[in-house]
Order: structure tokens, then C-alpha cells, then sequence
């Protein structure tokens, strides 16, 4: 008997129109570093920024669309989500979640919708907890967005070592209840975090820790901070030992990877996991050059270059690895999809929400 | 009734914590220029439990979680290596910081650091919302043994000068282990009713801070920053999509109003308790609340209740349960259990 699996059916994103090469980015902010450098040192040349009035819904909203379109494409026929995961680290608003209004603007009446928060390891966390929903019979088309907008909501502009390394975007998967031998097939899964070291990556004011409005808080308190040595190296280490578990369980070895598709932070640090893990650069698939790190929007939107691009067949033995502040980190093994993804521009709501 | 699963989440253990400072109405007249009768009679809440200066959400939730742990280690015969908690899910709308998340950490301080943690955002629906995804990980196999946390300091992000926001809004933390077993027995959490409605996102928020208004821009500093409420809008989706939700969990364990023997309900606020009491036809010794001394603490509010219920015993073994939800998104969330055996429970207590 075929073993019963949730499978990846539809596959969407949505980038902001305006892309901002490092040139522009250096001379626009006044950066003490160049072009070449930044290229050099994260393998990032340029990447999409929200203008303000685009917020993580908008994008998240186009996404989720785009990976329904997808989904009707390859299916032949409209498939409905039952609910909706948002992983984000810049949600709309402090309260409520941007689930719920995601849903609304969608036309999804009156279906579950949740924000989950496990920063650049978000999606894979969301596509746990659905993979889990459909296992377990509780729901059968989760929509699983990730959605950021760090530039505009946390990123100091003026900080070298942060403002080089995100952008913004959204990507949105749809599953469907299916069998382990189909293309887009989970298969397994890795999980972990260490919260001993929530220091290493952190906006230090604004939640309740340091409430708005805490004395001696400047503006500075409420921008992203990152300690990027430290970073590299645990990233290195925990997304390593994540996947090798991950194949562990699917009982794959590197030598079986077809597709290695990392959340896309900095190249250097997806070139030493692959290195480690010995999966060939050919294999590697990532569009960090084009988009930097979009944080829990990272994956999916990879993961749809990829399939766009016709780089890796669909069935293909897939690992996919993430990590991020928390620490949080994850990887997940799959055949890899063979549904079509499209892509949608982000349209602003027809109200900014919650405004007095 | 029809749960023909092979697993599902039951309740190993429960356990709350509030921080000891409690701001009565005469404490809190003198801030908000009402008197504290105005207080009393408006919102039926006598007293709330406030968190000190310093005191973040996951300073309670990590207290909450390790009396949710005693309690469920109390029901088994000795400390296995195999009991350990896998998943830590913290459900608040108050997370320590906008990043990283806030399950982390407390994992980290129960001394489950390496677990899968992460935060989920439902607002007061968050629990139950907590309780429904736990249920999947842990049917579908990938988690063994949760930790269900609903942790807030809303006095975080309410308006100290607003009388109508800081009389109701309150700070708690409660906790529950679920762990893997079968569907039929006593505290097997039944498939749990979710939905939201976001039409309704601008009746619960708080306007800035978020990626619509960020806070390094104007909409960090003022008003921008606290919790509004739209009271009546809240009051009809509350009472409409609770009972609804209420209803649709009973049907789905075949049991009428009547079968239910207590009611553990989102301590959104009195009137809105009553309706949905009425509406129900629940009698109102079976409907649980802490309201008058607890206040409204959003993703707390179900555990805290639930703690307290069963270490006091108002909730004793066999007793069939209602639980049920409604808050900022909208989202709501309803569900039924039989109470199990929970020798830990009255250590919840302290």
C-alpha cells in the first residue's frame, strides 16, 4: 500500500517591483563598503525592496494567490486551502496576527489562520506543523506562505553589516494529501532551536522584554542586530547537523540529494554546509544573488526559482535546510515538485489597516 | 465519536503562574481618572495581576511550563529519558522581542534546549490554536510530547491612562503537556474547531510597531503603539462566533449542552460570557470563570482557568469539558475533552 504523504501541489511568489542593486543600495545609504565587497562576501548583487506602503500582508496575499493558481494549473481544477500558516518575523501589526486578514483578502471565508514565528527557520516550521495537519487527517489543503518585509519594518538602513544582506518578498506553497512516492512528497523532517543564544540575532526593544516607550530606548534599540561572525559559524553547524538528520530519517545519504535548496542568508555559509554535507555546487539551488535574504520568505521563494528555471526535475530527491534567530533552525527532505510556479506583484489593501 | 484516528494529543499535565503584584480598582482609579466603581460595575473585575518593570512574557511562561511539567512527571512512575518534551509552543500576542521568538528561549530555561520551538500568533484564540497544531505533530508522529504555552504581559502594550483597556487587560501564563496516545481516552483533546475572520482585523489592534506602521518610523512613539478595542463590533463577533464555534466542538464529540459539565471559556469579559452562556443554555454553576480576579489575559486565559479549575477541584476526573475561544484577528477556536486522572495537578496549584 502507497505510505500516505501531504504533497507540495502549488507553488507562488510575490517580489516588490523595485530592485535595488548593491551600487544603489551603497550610495543611497551612504554604506562604507562597495559593490564588489558585498557580491564578495555574501554573494548578494541586489534585491527587492518594499516601497512603504507595501506591507508583509500585501505580499504574502499575492503569494498565497500565485501558489493557487499553481495549484489549479497542475490539478486541472480550483483547489481550496482549509488553512492558512503565516511564518513571519514582520507581521502587519503588534496584534492581530496578519493570518486572518491574508485569508480575508484571499476570499477564504472563515478558514483557520495562524502567524508563526521561528524567524529565517519560519516556512519550515509552518510546513511542519501543516504536514502534520494533513498526516494526521485534520486538514487536507493547508496554504503555507512565508512573507517578510525586513527592510521596511526592522533593518537599519544605515547599518552596513544588516541593511546588505536582507530584502523582501513572499513565497506560498499549497499542499494536498497524497503518497511518498509523488513529486512534492515531505518526506521528513528536522527541527531544533537553542535559546541560550537569543543574543546572536535580535531587534533588542519593542516586545515586552523593552516595551515601546521603556526609558533610555533610542530608535537605534528598535532596529535588527546581529552579531555576524557568530551567526556564520552556528548556522554552519546546526543547518549541517539538521539535514544530515533530516536524511537520516529518509534514510537518504548526501550522495542521494539531487537538490540542495538552503534558506538563502550568505553564500559562503550555504557553500561550507554543502561542502560539509558533500553535496556538488551543481546541486545547489538558490537565487540569494538576486533577492538576499528574505528570511522566512527565503525558501519557498528559492525553491520556486529553482522549478521555474527548470533546474531540477520534478521527483527529484530534495533537502531543503534553514536556520535563524532564536536560534531556530530545521531542514526537510522531499521529491521535489512538479507543479508550475507563477508569480504575482503585491497590491496594497484597500485600507492600511487598523489607522485610527 | 467519529475520530477514527489512530493517534492524538491528551492532556499529561497543566500548570499556570501569575506574577504576585495585583493593581486593584482603587490602585488603578487613581491612573485611569475613573473611580474604582466605575470600574467594578463596567467590567466585573475586582483585581488583575500585573507584571513588575523587567518582567517579560517568558519570565511567565517559563514558570507556567515547569508546573505544567511537575504536574504531568507527577503521573508517571519514574523520570524516563522518553518523556521528554520534543515541541514548545508559546501562543502570545507579547512575544520578549519582535525577533528572535520567544519559544526559544523558554525552552532553553525549562532545560530543553535542542527542542523544536517556535511562536504562534492567534491572540486570545492562540492556545487552542496551540492545542489543534500540537495535535497534528503529534498525530501525524512528528512530536511525541508538546508544551502548549500561552504566556502574555499585555500591560505591555495597553495605554496605562485608558480606562477601558487597562481595567480588562491583564498579564498570566499558563501551560499544558500533551503527549501522544489514542482518541478514546481520558484526555484526548478532540479535533479541534478553528477560524478566523479578517474582516475584523482592525477591531482588536494595535496600530503601530507592525510591518504596516513600523516603529522606526512616527507610528512607534504615542498612541500608535497601544491595544484599541472596538467594543461593540467585538461584543457581537465574540458572542456570534464563540457560541458558533461551541456548538459545531459539541456536535463533533456527540454531546448536547446539557452532557457538558463545565465550560471553560475565554475570559474575554462578563457580558460577553453571559451571552454566550445564555446562548449556549449552559446553567451558570457549570460555567467556569476567573474573570473577577484574573482579568483578561488573552492567550493565557484557557490554561490559567483550567489550572486553577482542576487544582481547586471544580474539575475532577470524567468531567466533560468545553473549551471555547474568540479574539483579535478574529480568530476562534473551540474544543471538548474528558478530564484525565492528573496526580500532579493539585502542585499546579502552588
Amino acid at each position: 500500500m502507497p505510505m500516505p504523504a501531504a504533497v507540495l501541489c502549488g507553488l507562488g511568489s510575490s517580489l516588490p517591483k523595485r530592485v535595488v542593486p548593491n551600487s544603489r543600495l551603497v550610495e543611497e545609504n551612504g554604506l562604507a563598503t562597495d559593490s564588489e565587497w558585498i557580491l564578495r562576501r555574501t554573494g548578494i548583487a541586489a534585491r527587492h525592496m518594499a516601497d512603504p506602503r507595501t506591507s508583509t500582508g500585501d505580499l504574502a496575499t499575492a503569494a498565497g494567490r500565485a501558489a493557487l493558481d499553481s495549484a489549479r494549473n497542475l490539478a486541472g481544477s480550483p483547489l481550496v486551502p482549509d488553512i492558512l500558516l503565516l511564518a513571519t518575523t514582520t507581521p502587519d501589526h503588534r496584534c492581530p496576527a496578519t493570518a486572518p486578514e491574508v485569508a480575508h483578502r484571499m476570499g477564504l471565508e472563515a478558514v483557520p489562520a495562524l502567524d508563526v514565528n521561528a524567524a529565517c527557520a519560519g516556512f519550515l516550521y509552518a510546513l511542519t506543523l501543516a504536514k502534520g495537519l494533513v498526516t494526521a487527517g485534520l486538514y487536507t489543503h493547508p496554504l503555507v506562505i512565508g512573507a517578510e518585509t525586513y527592510t521596511t519594518a526592522l533593518v537599519d538602513p544605515h547599518d552596513r553589516d544588516t541593511a546588505i544582506l536582507f530584502g523582501d518578498g513572499a513565497g506560498a506553497i499549497l499542499l494536498r494529501p497524497g503518497t511518498a512516492s509523488q513529486p512534492g512528497a515531505l518526506l521528513a523532517e528536522d527541527l531544533g532551536t537553542d535559546g541560550s543564544r537569543t543574543g546572536l540575532v535580535r531587534v533588542p526593544a519593542g516586545g515586552s522584554r523593552t516595551p515601546f516607550g521603556s526609558p533610555g530606548t533610542t530608535r537605534k534599540d528598535f532596529y535588527l542586530v546581529m552579531n555576524g561572525k557568530a551567526v556564520y559559524a552556528q548556522a554552519v553547524r546546526r543547518i549541517t547537523a539538521s539535514a544530515l538528520a533530516a536524511l537520516d530519517r529518509t534514510r537518504w545519504s548526501a550522495d542521494d540529494v539531487e537538490a540542495f535548496v538552503s534558506h538563502q542568508a550568505n553564500q559562503r555559509i550555504i557553500d561550507d554546509v554543502a561542502g560539509r554535507l558533500g553535496v556538488p555546487a551543481a546541486r545547489c539551488h538558490g537565487n540569494l544573488r538576486h533577492v538576499g535574504n528574505t528570511a522566512a520568505a527565503s525558501i519557498p521563494l528559492a525553491l520556486a526559482d529553482a522549478a521555474e528555471r527548470n533546474l531540477v526535475r520534478p521527483g527529484a530527491r530534495t533537502l531543503l535546510g534553514g536556520f535563524g534567530a532564536g536560534l531556530a533552525w530545521g531542514a526537510h527532505t522531499l521529491h521535489f515538485p512538479e507543479a508550475r510556479p507563477l508569480t504575482r506583484s503585491p497590491h496594497h489593501a484597500d485600507h492600511q489597516g487598523a489607522a485610527p | 465519536m467519529n475520530d477514527t484516528r489512530p493517534r492524538s494529543a491528551v492532556l499529561a499535565g497543566i500548570g499556570h503562574w501569575l506574577p504576585p503584584t495585583v493593581m486593584t480598582n482603587e490602585e488603578l482609579a487613581v491612573r485611569v481618572a475613573v473611580t474604582a466603581e466605575w470600574l467594578r460595575s463596567r467590567t466585573g473585575i475586582a483585581g488583575r495581576h500585573v507584571a513588575d518593570a523587567g518582567m517579560a512574557t517568558s519570565d511567565l511562561a517559563v514558570e507556567a511550563g515547569r508546573r505544567a511539567m511537575e504536574s504531568a512527571a507527577a503521573g508517571e512512575a519514574a523520570p524516563d529519558a522518553r518523556n521528554r518534551i520534543d515541541t514548545v509552543v508559546v501562543a502570545t500576542t507579547t512575544p520578549d522581542r519582535i525577533t528572535p521568538a520567544t519559544a526559544p528561549e523558554v525552552a532553553t530555561r525549562l532545560g530543553l534546549t535542542g527542542a523544536a520551538a517556535f511562536d504562534l500568533a492567534a491572540a486570545c484564540s492562540g492556545f487552542l490554536y496551540g492545542l489543534a497544531v500540537a495535535d497534528g505533530l503529534v498525530a501525524a508522529g512528528t512530536a511525541q510530547r508538546v508544551l502548549v504555552v500561552g504566556a502574555e504581559t499585555l500591560t505591555s502594550i495597553v495605554d496605562p491612562t485608558d480606562p477601558a483597556t487597562s481595567a480588562i487587560f491583564a498579564d498570566g501564563a499558563g501551560a499544558a503537556v500533551v503527549r501522544a496516545g489514542r482518541p478514546h481516552e481520558p484526555g484526548a483533546i478532540r479535533r479541534v474547531v478553528l477560524g478566523s475572520d479578517g474582516a475584523g482585523s482592525d477591531w482588536i489592534a494595535v496600530p503601530g510597531g507592525g510591518a504596516r506602521h513600523p516603529v522606526p518610523g512616527a507610528h512607534g512613539s504615542g498612541q500608535q503603539r497601544y491595544l484599541k478595542l472596538a467594543g461593540p463590533e467585538v461584543f457581537r463577533n465574540a458572542v456570534r462566533r464563540m457560541t458558533a464555534a461551541a456548538r459545531e466542538a459539541l456536535a463533533r464529540a456527540g454531546w448536547e449542552p446539557a452532557d457538558v459539565d463545565r465550560v471553560i471559556a475565554h475570559q474575554a469579559n462578563v457580558h460577553i460570557l453571559l451571552a454566550v452562556r445564555r446562548k449556549l443554555g449552559i446553567p451558570p454553576e457549570r460555567m467556569a470563570a476567573n474573570i473577577q480576579h484574573v482579568g483578561n489575559t488573552s492567550a493565557a486565559s484557557i490554561p490559567v482557568l483550567l489550572a486553577q479549575d482542576a487544582a481547586e477541584g471544580r474539575i475532577k476526573p470524567g468531567d466533560r469539558l468545553l473549551l471555547a475561544a474568540f479574539g483579535a484577528g478574529f480568530t476562534w477556536a473551540a474544543t471538548t475533552l474528558v478530564w484525565p486522572e492528573l496526580p500532579g495537578t493539585a502542585r499546579a496549584l502552588r
